[in-house]
């Protein structure tokens, strides 16, 4: 699959701060890349240096080989959706794409397709600065849509959107897949993204953690596994697991936990037992608990967690990231 | 170019600088040339319309002179820093990603704004003017007569102070400040120079300004005051307008856009 972005030996830093350090990445065509990090962890400005706009102190960041920078009418190659950039608010949301459509070429009639696309005809007329966040998303949307670019880079997309907005972004983002084109999509949450992106690029403290499959890190993710058992009965379920050589530990007054075990061996063990169960859980790693692992060795908010991300255990995150604004749609 | 200037031109059109900068110097400048006209009286106090070209050339650039050249230029500040006020700088440099670019896109579209609004306030001279003239029994047709003399520096002038006004914008992208600096230098700085250094004159924008619109040729035999012919005017203007550009676009190049 050839690559739409490379990024080589990307650095950056801000005075003594190394914001982004050596990093090296590609983004496939046809195919969604999630961008994943803690808040902080360079992700933001990786994409600006990607679009020309944070000068990059290191390495190179390019689309086919070419910096965005040289690209020709670079809005109709590579579509970008920022976060925190801003519409000026007495701009009606047609007048700000035709503003976009006019400086690169791009036919005036893509602007009504565009809103349409977005989901706002309705508003078209209306001035920006009316717009709730979730309106101003979908309209940053629009703005990288309007060229029809090969290429779309998002940055936290999903923020301000609702539940269903968000379920429209995970279809509209898969449906740019399957056209062909490269997808890259930064986003805190793993969990936000997990039924969206083929590949991962995770980064924290502004290096690269991993690059890989969605497939390969639901690999991982199978590891550690175990059974949840709730039952009236836990005193002699204990019994009977220490005669078999598997651990366990108690959770809560009437919940164990075992490791490694499977519902085919555990279901008629404790039937041969005769254990009465209430609960029979296959307690699979979830995707953002290796997301967590692998890059909380790396949390500059927790200095005191474990030195190595790559080795260090389940547990509960220091830092929860913090819940979506109010959800908002368009009115 | 020619697209990124119509984008440029949308862009300004659909906020409220050019309308607004427009209806204050409107409501501004009109009185000032009514009453110039009106204060035309000989010893008993009659009303003497002005004869020669020169005199109405001197009529209509006392009302434009100064304030107007000062709209001109706050036109061209706002220009730029209204992208960095409201952010949509981003934007614009996705679209335009060369710097050097996205600020002569600006010049050339404030350049236009700026003909533009000396368009306006001569229509509004015309106007009042010509209901001045005729209430007191001048010409109006001698007053139209002399537009041709007076329209091409007027508007040279106007486009040259907008240039100036992205170049100092470009420069100082917070608009605040930028506005505090063009009228601090415009009310206070420059008379205070050129009280100090008379000879100073014709080195500010309003000393060059005036040398290229031609409008006060009748005060040039002021020795106090000396000012330079038009088109020393007009290329010392380019030079402080095009020369901050260039040095605002190289500090943009340099700067991160977060």
């Amino acid at each position: 699959m050839p690559s739409a972005i490379e990024v080589n030996g990307l650095g950056k830093r801000f005075g003594a701060v190394r914001a982004v350090d050596d990093l090296t990445f590609e983004v496939a065509e046809g195919r969604v890349t999630g961008f994943l990090g803690p808040n902080g962890s360079g992700k933001t400005t990786t994409l600006r240096m990607l679009l020309g706009l944070v000068s990059i102190t290191a390495g190179t960041a390019t689309f086919g080989g070419r910096r965005y920078v040289d690209l020709d009418h670079p809005v109709r190659h590579v579509g970008a959706a920022l976060e925190a950039t801003s519409f000026h608010p007495s701009r009606r949301a047609e007048d700000h794409l035709k503003t976009v459509a006019l400086a690169s070429d791009i036919p005036l009639t893509r602007v009504g397709e565009t809103l349409e696309l977005v989901g706002l005809s309705d508003v078209a007329r209306r001035r920006v600065g009316k717009f709730s966040l979730g309106m101003r998303q979908r309209l940053q949307l629009a703005t990288a849509l309007l060229g029809e670019p090969e290429i779309l880079i998002l940055d936290e997309p999903a923020n301000g959107l609702d539940p269903q907005g968000i379920q429209w972004l995970r279809t509209f983002i898969r449906h740019q897949a399957s056209l062909g084109h490269a997808v890259l999509v930064s986003s805190h949450l793993l969990s936000e993204m997990e039924e969206t992106v083929d590949d991962v690029v995770i980064i924290s403290q502004g290096r690269l953690v991993l690059q890989t499959t969605l497939a390969d890190m639901a690999t991982q993710a199978g590891t550690g596994t175990g059974m949840r058992i709730r039952t009236p009965e836990i005193h002699r379920l204990a019994e009977v697991l220490n005669t078999v050589p598997v651990g366990w530990r108690q959770t809560a007054a009437d919940t164990l936990v075992i490791d490694g075990a499977t519902p085919e061996w555990f279901g008629p063990f404790a039937a041969q037992h005769q254990i009465v169960l209430y609960e029979l859980v296959n307690e699979r790693g979830s995707l953002e608990d290796v997301f967590l692992r692998l890059t909380q060795g790396f949390d500059a908010a927790n200095p005191m967690g474990p030195a190595s991300g790559q080795s260090a255990p389940f547990q509960t995150p220091p830092l929860q990231p913090p819940p979506p604004p109010h959800p908002e749609g368009p009115a | 170019m020619t697209a990124a200037v119509r984008s440029e031109l949308l862009k300004i059109r659909t906020t409220a600088v050019p309308w607004v900068l427009a209806a204050i110097a409107v409501l501004l400048e009109a009185p000032v040339i009514l009453t110039s006209f009106l204060d035309r009286r000989n010893i008993d106090g009659g009303f003497v319309p002005p004869q020669t070209t020169q005199e109405l050339r001197n009529l209509l650039g006392s009302g434009f002179r100064g304030q107007g050249y000062l709209f001109a230029l706050l036109l061209g500040t706002l220009i730029i820093t209204t992208e960095f006020r409201h952010k949509t700088v981003t934007t614009s440099l996705l679209v335009t990603p060369r710097r050097l670019a996205f600020v002569v896109a600006k010049v050339i579209t404030s350049a236009i704004l700026g003909a533009a609004l000396a368009l306006l306030l001569l229509v509004v001279a015309l106007v009042g003017g010509g209901i001045t003239l005729s209430a007191r029994g001048g010409s109006f047709s001698g007053l139209v007569h002399q537009i041709p003399a007076v329209a091409p520096g007027m508007i040279l002038a106007f486009v040259l102070f907008a240039i100036l006004g992205v170049g100092t914008g470009s420069i100082l992208t917070n608009q605040v400040a930028a506005i505090i600096v063009v009228l601090g230098w415009s009310v206070l700085g420059e008379s205070l120079l050129i009280q100090l250094v008379h000879s100073a004159y014709r080195w500010t924008p309003t000393g060059a300004g005036d040398a290229a619109s031609n409008l006060t040729r009748g005060d040039r035999g002021s020795d106090i005051f000396p000012i330079f012919n038009w088109w020393q005017g007009t290329l010392l203007m380019l030079a402080y307008g095009l020369g901050f550009a260039l040095v605002g676009s190289f500090f943009l190049r340099h700067r991160d856009i977060t």
